[in-house]
């Protein structure tokens, strides 16, 4: 979208985000009655622009104000400076099928323009996931990223951030859709995901530069992941987490929607297991998500389990374990060996990343 | 004209002696009393003259001065009202000469002439006694206390009649003070006596936690317990005292002469149960390590002195009253600066503490709190303080399958056992416990064999402990030794004493 009378459009599109009290119904609105950005620059400057308000107190004010604050100098510079690239609704914008739940215009900013052109799949989840949950969420990026499908999610702790990780370790493309301004990194913590994330793929917005972190608006930027892949996968949810509005979202507009299903006892599923409940195909392999959108290997499988420990405690350890998260008390119940030998095992099982501490429990990998 | 009683104040919980001096002469009638005196001992001539005017005895009409010596050194307090009457007396010629000699006096006096009571009695007698005082007046309600102290005779005063009657030859001094009646209400510090119903038992699951808490008891091993509400957690540090040793003769008479300097009731019993003092998170820094202006109060800390200190909700702490516990935890002893006076306390105690680890404190399947929020929240203990814990643990909610651990009475035997050897082990060193023990000393009086160093090595390389922490695990691996009557650490033992020292995150 770069380059000459394309940079024109883009700074029109991007004056017209920035304006105060835009909604996407108002820019479409906009759009629309004045044919595309430029047009409707110049109908905003004019002070046109009052019947594209819609419901307000003082239409006429709130087009007065944007006439005030239009400032396509300072879009331009900004497209310029930061190779910002803009899609406008209408021009084969990067949505499989563009429904009224999508945003009239996207901007993105990153190094891989080719990171939309192929297959992709939302990988989404909790932020409190469990060491599993992270895991599996790292797993499914890099089986993904090595069968040339583009990880689209959300930059959050937690599973979208283990598996853009997975993605990116493996070399493929990531698709980083957030919530605030594009030059605003949130969360602060994962500031080098958002740098790699730009260096291998695209990190898009529907806001404005600046705009900050809010809670209204991460849900609703979860409709823009669903619609940005051809399947959607929940790695870990909770019961009531804003990966199941992204499934929500993904089923609305006719995406294949996969769970991992997981454990009664590991809240962070129960999200999961309800989707399941509720129609969507539980994931048991990689393949599965492949074989759904066409691409790749559809027998990719999980990585097997390594062989077991040879030691005989670390051996009893990971079988009183049984694949699932216990407390030091339960696993001396269970294995009935003495403290400091249980201690043992378990610090050379972590040491070589078989099992992992964490909130008072033991979780085997 | 000129008379001198020996008596004593209290300068932090020790005594301070003092020389009270009267001198009566002739001159216009007049009281006045020199010697940095505060101001209830100012406001003493009041009381003392209405006490001599109540007890039919004379009050001369001529010019009184009153000194307390050593003059440069405050005086607070109203003990010293009874020695300044009996001096007065003398002075006035009401007492025949020598009728003093050898004696030293304690005690306030009420405006119908009876002898009240004063804080800190054992020290204060302790004091006169060390000065070569051969008797001591002491109030009749202190008396028992004051019996503790060896090498002097008590006398217990009534009021001031019966005293100059006394000490006129008059009449014969009260027996001596009986053995104190079995007090009905209790202070806290002796609350936990064998019939203490909060028993370990009590306590589902948490072996672990259980295991460290002995731990703690035994080795003096600073222990922090995170988990969520219902977790059980405050309920096991509640049974500590039940799992401590009792304290010795000589720590008994510390422990007394403390509590008795700071007012708690002692009811002139020696406290034989390690005290345990759990002050609430809205302690101030003063509170809890001491100060005070112009008395320098002892803190929780001092109180607990010998015993435990118990911190609930750690978390809920201000930041800045935590960071003040940091140099006592590490010296054992906390040395307290006012204008007028430096005064060292003792505060040699086991810190338990309880947190959340988290800011919603809700238990654990409601709990939304992301690893940043936990992480945040933790944050607010400082890493200093946090590295100052030998035992680290964070404790899940017991599970349907967990049962009731051993009782108290085993787990305080299996301490006591431990205690036993470390005494034995440190003999002739500075240190009383495993805890106390500095790193470079560990080579010396806990060596570790080749095998269990080795396992040392590796828990050190692949957890990235400091070297502060590399000593705390060693240490605690010769306490959980001991607690298992072994001479040698093994290698599980310090495997185990790594696992009690989580890094909480």
């Amino acid at each position: 979208m770069s380059g000459g009378p394309d940079d024109e459009r883009a700074a029109a599109a991007l004056a017209l985000v920035s304006l105060p009290a835009i909604t996407p119904a108002r820019l479409r609105r906009l759009l629309r009655a004045h044919g595309g950005p430029q047009t409707a620059v110049a109908a905003v400057a004019a002070g046109d622009a009052a019947a594209a308000v819609g419901r307000a107190r003082d239409p006429a004010a709130l087009a007065r104000l944007w006439r005030a604050r239009l400032d396509v100098p300072a879009a331009r510079a900004r497209v310029r400076s930061r190779r910002t690239r803009v899609w406008v609704e209408g021009d084969g914008a990067p949505f499989r099928d563009p429904g009224p739940a999508c945003p009239p215009v996207l901007l993105g900013e990153g190094e891989w323009p080719g990171a939309l052109d192929g297959p992709r799949v939302a990988v989404v989840g909790a932020r409190a996931a469990s060491p599993h949950g992270l895991a599996d969420a790292a797993e499914l990026g890099a089986v993904l990223a090595a069968n040339g499908v583009t990880v689209v999610s959300g930059m959050a702790i937690g599973v979208d951030a283990a598996a853009h990780e997975g993605a990116l370790g493996a070399g493929g493309a990531v698709v980083g859709v957030v919530a605030t301004g594009l030059d605003v990194v949130y969360p602060r913590r994962n500031g080098s995901l958002f740098r790699r994330a730009r260096a291998s793929g695209l990190l898009v917005s529907e806001h404005a530069y600046g705009v900050p972190p809010a809670a209204a608006r991460f849900p609703v930027r979860n409709r823009i992941i669903a619609a940005l892949a051809d399947a959607v996968v929940v790695v870990e949810a909770a019961e009531r987490g804003g990966a199941l509005i992204t499934a929500r979202h993904g089923a609305e507009m006719g995406r294949t929607v996969f769970a991992v299903p997981g454990s009664r006892r590991n809240r962070a599923a129960a999200g999961c297991n309800r989707l399941i409940a509720d129609g969507a195909i539980p994931l048991l392999d990689p393949g599965d998500v492949l074989l759904a959108i066409g691409t790749g290997d559809p027998h990719a499988r999980w990585h097997p389990p390594g062989p077991g420990p040879t030691d005989p405690d670390e051996a009893a350890v990971l079988d009183a374990l049984g694949g699932e998260a216990a407390t030091a008390d339960q696993l001396a119940r269970r294995c009935r060996l003495a403290p400091g030998r249980i201690a043992g095992a378990l610090r050379r099982l972590a040491q070589r990343g078989l099992v992992e501490h964490r909130r008072g429990r033991w979780w085997p990998r | 004209m000129l008379a001198c009683v020996p008596s004593a104040v209290l300068r932090g919980v020790d005594g301070q002696l003092v020389r009270v001096e009267v001198h009566v002469s002739r001159g216009l009638p007049g009281y006045t009393v020199v010697g940095l005196p505060d101001a209830a001992g100012r406001e003493s001539r009041e009381r003392v003259r209405a006490a001599c005017l109540s007890s039919g005895l004379p009050w001369p009409l001529s010019r009184v001065t009153v000194n307390l010596a050593p003059a440069a050194v405050r005086k607070p307090g109203s003990g010293l009202e009874a020695a300044i009457a009996l001096a007065l007396l003398a002075a006035a010629d009401a007492l025949p000469a020598g009728a003093l000699e050898g004696i030293g006096v304690i005690g306030e006096l009420s405006l119908d002439g009876s002898v009240r009571p004063v804080p800190g009695v054992l020290a204060l007698v302790g004091t006169l006694a060390a000065a070569g005082v051969e008797q001591v007046v002491v109030p009749a309600a202190d008396a028992a206390e004051a019996a503790l102290v060896p090498g002097v005779t008590v006398r217990a005063a009534r009021s001031l009649g019966e005293l100059h009657a006394c000490l006129k030859g008059e009449a014969p001094w009260p027996d001596p003070p009986a053995a104190p009646p079995p007090p009905a209400v209790v202070a806290d510090a002796q609350a936990a006596g064998d019939d203490d119903p909060a028993d370990l038992a009590d306590v589902r699951g948490l072996h672990h936690a259980r295991h460290a808490l002995a731990v703690a008891a035994a080795g003096a091993h600073h222990l922090l317990l995170v988990g969520p509400p219902g977790a059980g957690k405050t309920m096991l540090a509640r049974r500590l005292p039940g799992i401590l040793p009792r304290l010795d003769r000589g720590e008994a008479l510390q422990v007394t002469r403390i509590h008795s300097a700071a007012g708690v009731r002692t009811h002139g019993r020696l406290v034989e149960r390690p005290p345990f003092r759990a002050p609430h998170h809205s302690a101030s820094a003063v509170a809890l390590v001491g100060g005070g202006s112009p008395r320098v109060r002892p803190g929780e800390i001092t109180l607990a002195h010998l015993g435990a200190l118990f911190l609930d909700e750690l978390g809920e702490f201000p930041p800045s009253v935590l960071d003040a516990l940091r140099q006592p935890l590490e010296e054992r002893v906390v040395r307290i600066s006012r204008a007028h006076a430096t005064v060292d306390f003792p505060a040699d105690f086991v810190l338990v503490a309880c947190s959340n680890p988290c800011p919603c404190g809700r238990p654990e399947p409601r709990c939304a709190c992301t690893d940043v929020q936990r992480a945040r929240y933790l944050r607010r203990l400082s890493a200093p303080l946090l590295d100052r814990f030998d035992l680290r643990l964070e404790v899940a909610p017991p599970d349907a399958g967990a049962g009731p651990g051993p009782p108290s009475a085993a787990v305080r035997d299996r301490v006591a056992t431990a205690v036993e050897r470390q005494r034995d082990r440190l003999a002739g060193t500075p240190w009383r416990r495993n805890g106390h023990v500095p790193g470079a000393a560990l080579d010396t009086v806990a060596p570790l064999p080749a095998d269990a160093r080795r396992t040392w090595r590796a828990i050190c390389r692949t957890r990235a402990v400091s070297g502060r922490g590399a000593a705390r695990i060693r240490r605690v691996a010769r306490t959980i030794a001991d607690l298992d009557d072994r001479a040698e650490v093994t290698a599980d033992d310090v495997e185990l004493a790594s696992m009690l020292r989580e890094d909480l995150a």
